[in-house]
């Protein structure tokens, strides 16, 4: 199982949790599964191509996924991924 | 007190003045108090149409719980994340440390907005699991358009505080 952490605009689909425990082998899986385990909330990480959002980066321990091999970075039990979005402000 | 080379505070001015009235946003990196290099980075909310922003606010800004209906109205810059981690990695090669964020206020003071300050918080809180240093948090003020200002915010616990700027001569 690998632990996700939920950012604050995407707990209510999880029912207000900040972490949530899901299984999947790579980053993409783990999206896939989060997605039928929490219904909406994949549509809100990835676009309607399925690739992760502009304003979303996702972190695998604490590195950015870029940076890694992206939506097929595999994980292993332990691993921990972060959902966060990028600074943004106001007027 | 952070020290940043002046053609580095030039440069957020310009970077500023390109992109009224849209926000500009980028960040600054260094070693400890000294800035010595900044990164421009796309306001992804400056180059949407407007059919693309009425989707992005309905799929994302609208439902920032922590926001009121006044604040999310208020969000004028949103970082492309891919130029952000850029950036970042950047920054780790160099063996610098991500010392803050810029962003522009076109026709306000040079104060963190109620926004700013929710939204700083909340990073903050993810901040802290990936290790990150606390940045701080600058803003770019072309209320007066003759003389920009700029100043730099520590925010903690919902609260701004002003850390004073010492320009250096390049």
């Amino acid at each position: 199982m690998i632990k996700v952490r939920i950012p604050t605009p995407l707990r209510p689909m999880t029912g207000g949790k900040n972490e949530v425990e899901i299984d999947g082998n790579s980053v993409g899986e783990i999206i896939e599964n989060l997605g039928s385990a929490h219904p909406g909330i994949k549509e809100r990480i990835c676009d309607e191509q399925g690739e992760v959002r502009r304003f979303i980066n996702i972190y695998v321990n604490e590195e950015d996924i870029r940076f890694l091999t992206g939506k097929e970075t595999p994980l292993k039990d332990g691993d921990e991924m972060s959902i966060i979005p990028a600074i943004a402000g106001g007027r | 007190m952070l020290h940043i080379p002046a053609d580095i505070i030039q440069d957020m001015i310009a970077h500023a003045r390109e992109l009224a009235p849209h926000e500009c946003c980028g960040i600054l990196s260094g070693k400890q108090e000294t800035v010595v290099e900044s990164y421009r980075i796309t306001n992804i909310l400056a180059n949407m149409s407007q059919q693309e922003l009425s989707r992005f606010e309905g799929a994302k800004l609208s439902d920032l719980q922590r926001l009121s209906p006044e604040e999310r109205a208020d969000i004028a810059f949103q970082m492309d994340a891919r130029e952000m981690a850029m950036a970042q990695r950047d920054i780790r090669t160099k063996n610098a440390d991500l010392i803050g964020f810029y962003h522009s206020h076109t026709a306000s003071p040079a104060r963190p907005s109620q926004t700013d300050v929710t939204i700083a918080m909340e990073f903050e809180h993810y901040r802290t699991k990936l290790n990150l240093p606390e940045p701080l948090h600058l803003i770019i003020s072309l209320e007066n358009a003759e003389s920009p200002d700029v100043r730099a915010y520590r925010i903690q616990d919902s609260q701004a505080t002003e850390v004073s700027i010492q320009q250096s001569s390049v």
